[in-house]
């Protein structure tokens, strides 16, 4: 399932870029994640992200992969995790392309590819691909808010 | 009378002391609240020939009659079936003579693997205790929920059509067939 | 093997509602199970306590009573599929009813657990929407009323609280010259596209419509924008609009593209079942015999 975005901030994209390194600002930003661990700086992380649709709950230990960091242009991530209940795969490919659109203004790039297995996959596609949308749009929207005031 | 295996010592400690009547013997057993009814059947009574398929309700291979009504074995909690009458496809011959719907199945090719066929013939049996002169129409719309990979379901349709006539003729044996 | 469970066996709305304030979520209300337990062998749940409440006599009832139909919570799909009172006075939704999945599942399944479990994916919401129907909400203090448009909040998601139960559905009888029609399309096990309408008019006159999509947004909703651009008119007009019309609710059904189809699939479907939904009500509703109009009261 792909789901994509942008918001623009007003805010240099060198600080940007930086923010995207500042783990505790980054994470606070997705919707359901808590406990982010450092594990190699930079390159490996643990998170744990958590959601709830009605009676269903989702709780996945995510180990997270920086594949590609090309400041300050470009992010790619990898995110993959059990949930332990309902034994589904989680895996999530992550790119963030940031745009100079002027020297005070950013416009970030959103792109996610998340693929979920096992019977939340085939019987919660509907679901997720509704809560997908929800939440990277959220997403964005803290992101903005961390970072500054939209350009009108 | 007959008893079976008791499961004691259940993860809960709950145990539920259920009679159930599976084509006309009386049986007398301990099972715990989550045992499913296809489990009941399969595995503590010994009767195969309900068949767990596509385990979520929707292929009719597990089908049996509960009071007449068919249900899904495969989602339907075993302790529903307590004091009521439960007929699986093991129950429709009577010894050696085939049930008119049975018979009709083979002589018309209602069936090639057999795997749906004991799901199909019990809801035939419903059907046709519910509707004795289906059209062809009613045929198709009550056993929409029975699939079938073999015969493409137009023996299918035709064996239970002829069934139909076969048991009204046994019913009413003056009338003439229609 | 289902994951364990302690069953609980109330054998009144009381004790239920009891159970409920004492256990919360932790303790799942099981009617038919056709929703439940399926999610459960799946291991997409988990309940501490079942709550059979099929041996609860109250929530047994389907009645007509002051021009609405009382249907109790436990009240079969197939059970409203045959019943006599409901194929005369509300002949739709016998008629809905009657194609619930598969027979088996509409012996089990019941109407009230199926707008509690709320899957997207079903077909009585949707219908009865445009009937305005409502809820009976139960708990210790007592009952509430909701309307089901309020009760419907996301998916898999309803406005029960923790300590309530659903004990009835009340679906008022259809005005005078009204008629209902329920269309629906789908490949797979459940339905992807479901519209109902209820049409109310006069030969050329177009008096009332309501509509209500289902299965494609996150819960069944009434389109009440479409609504009026429908309500009104002269018979004419109406036909000249419902290309408009069925764009419109396509777009107002809030479509996401899964295995269901894509979105702008699913908001073509919508538009089709509205035109053709409309025209069947419409005719229904002239015809005098609309087999929605309830006088008088009597057991189902």
């Amino acid at each position: 399932m792909r789901f994509a975005t942008q918001v623009t901030v007003h805010v240099p994209r060198q600080s940007v870029w930086d923010f995207l390194w500042d783990v505790p600002r980054l994470t606070a930003c997705v919707p359901g994640c808590e406990a982010v661990e450092e594990i190699e700086p930079n390159i490996r992380y643990q998170a744990v992200v958590r959601d709830k649709v009605g009676p269903f709950s989702l709780r996945v230990p995510l180990a997270v992969e920086v594949l590609e960091a090309t400041a300050p242009v470009r992010l790619r991530a990898r995110a993959q995790g059990r949930d332990a209940t309902v034994q589904s795969l989680v895996k999530v490919e992550l790119t963030l392309v940031l745009v100079e659109t002027s020297a005070q203004t950013t416009t970030l790039q959103i792109d996610t590819d998340v693929t979920v297995l096992g019977k939340l996959g085939t019987l919660g596609h509907s679901v997720m691909v509704r809560r997908g949308e929800a939440i990277v749009a959220q997403f964005a929207s803290a992101l903005q808010a961390a970072l500054g005031q939209e350009v009108p | 009378m007959t008893d079976d295996r008791a499961h004691h010592g259940t993860v809960t400690g709950q145990v539920l002391s259920i009679r159930v009547t599976v084509n006309g013997h009386v049986h007398d057993v301990l099972i715990e609240p989550y045992l499913t009814l296809i489990e009941l059947i399969r595995d503590r009574l010994g009767l195969t020939g309900t068949k767990k398929s596509c385990d979520m309700q929707v292929c009719g291979a597990c089908t049996v009659l509960l009071n007449g009504r068919p249900v899904s074995a495969c989602t339907m909690l075993a302790f529903e079936a307590r004091n009521a009458a439960l007929l699986t496809i093991e129950g429709m011959a009577q010894g050696e003579t085939l049930h008119p719907i049975q018979e009709a199945f083979i002589e018309h090719g209602g069936l090639q693997c057999g795997f749906c066929t004991p799901g199909m013939i019990l809801a035939a049996k419903a059907l046709l205790e519910e509707t004795p002169a289906p059209t062809e129409e009613e045929v198709k719309h009550y056993m929409r929920g029975n699939l079938c990979r073999c015969t493409g379901y137009k023996r299918i349709i035709e064996s239970i059509m002829v069934a139909a006539r076969r048991l009204a003729q046994t019913h009413n044996p003056g009338a003439l067939e229609a | 093997m289902l994951q364990p469970f302690v069953l609980e066996e109330p054998t009144s709305i009381h004790e239920a509602v009891a159970l409920r304030a004492r256990y919360g979520a932790t303790a799942g209300l099981y009617a038919g199970g056709t929703e439940l337990l399926l999610t459960m062998k799946e291991g997409l749940l988990r309940y501490e306590r079942l709550v059979n409440i099929k041996l609860i006599p109250e929530l047994a009832g389907l009645a007509l009573e002051d021009g609405a139909l009382h249907i109790g919570a436990i009240t079969t799909h197939r059970r409203l599929e045959r019943s006599p009172v409901v194929r005369t006075y509300f002949s739709t939704m016998a008629e809905m009813a009657a194609h619930v999945a598969n027979v088996r599942v509409r012996e089990v399944g019941t109407l009230g657990g199926n707008l509690c479990f709320a899957e997207p994916h079903a077909d009585p919401g949707t219908l009865l929407l445009v009937y305005d129907a409502s809820v009976a909400l139960a708990q210790q203090g007592g009952t509430r009323m909701l309307a089901l448009e309020q009760f419907f909040v996301g998916p898999f998601e309803v406005a029960l609280a923790d300590d309530e139960i659903l004990t009835a559905i009340r679906v008022p009888a259809l005005p005078a010259h009204t008629a209902a029609a329920y269309l629906k399309y789908g490949l797979l096990e459940r339905p992807s596209v479901g519209v109902a309408v209820a049409v109310t008019a006069r030969p050329d006159q177009v008096q009332e419509v309501r509509i209500a999509v289902g299965c494609v947004g996150p819960t069944p909703r009434r389109l009440r924008d479409v609504e009026s651009l429908l309500s009104q008119k002269d018979l004419p007009e109406v036909r000249a609009t419902l290309d408009a019309a069925g764009a419109l609710a396509g777009s107002a059904a809030d479509a996401v593209t899964d295995l269901h189809g894509s979105a702008e699939y699913k908001s073509y479907l919508v538009g089709v079942l509205l035109r053709r939904a409309f025209e069947r009500a419409y005719q229904q509703a002239i015809g005098g015999d609309t087999g929605d109009a309830a006088r008088g009261s009597g057991t189902a």
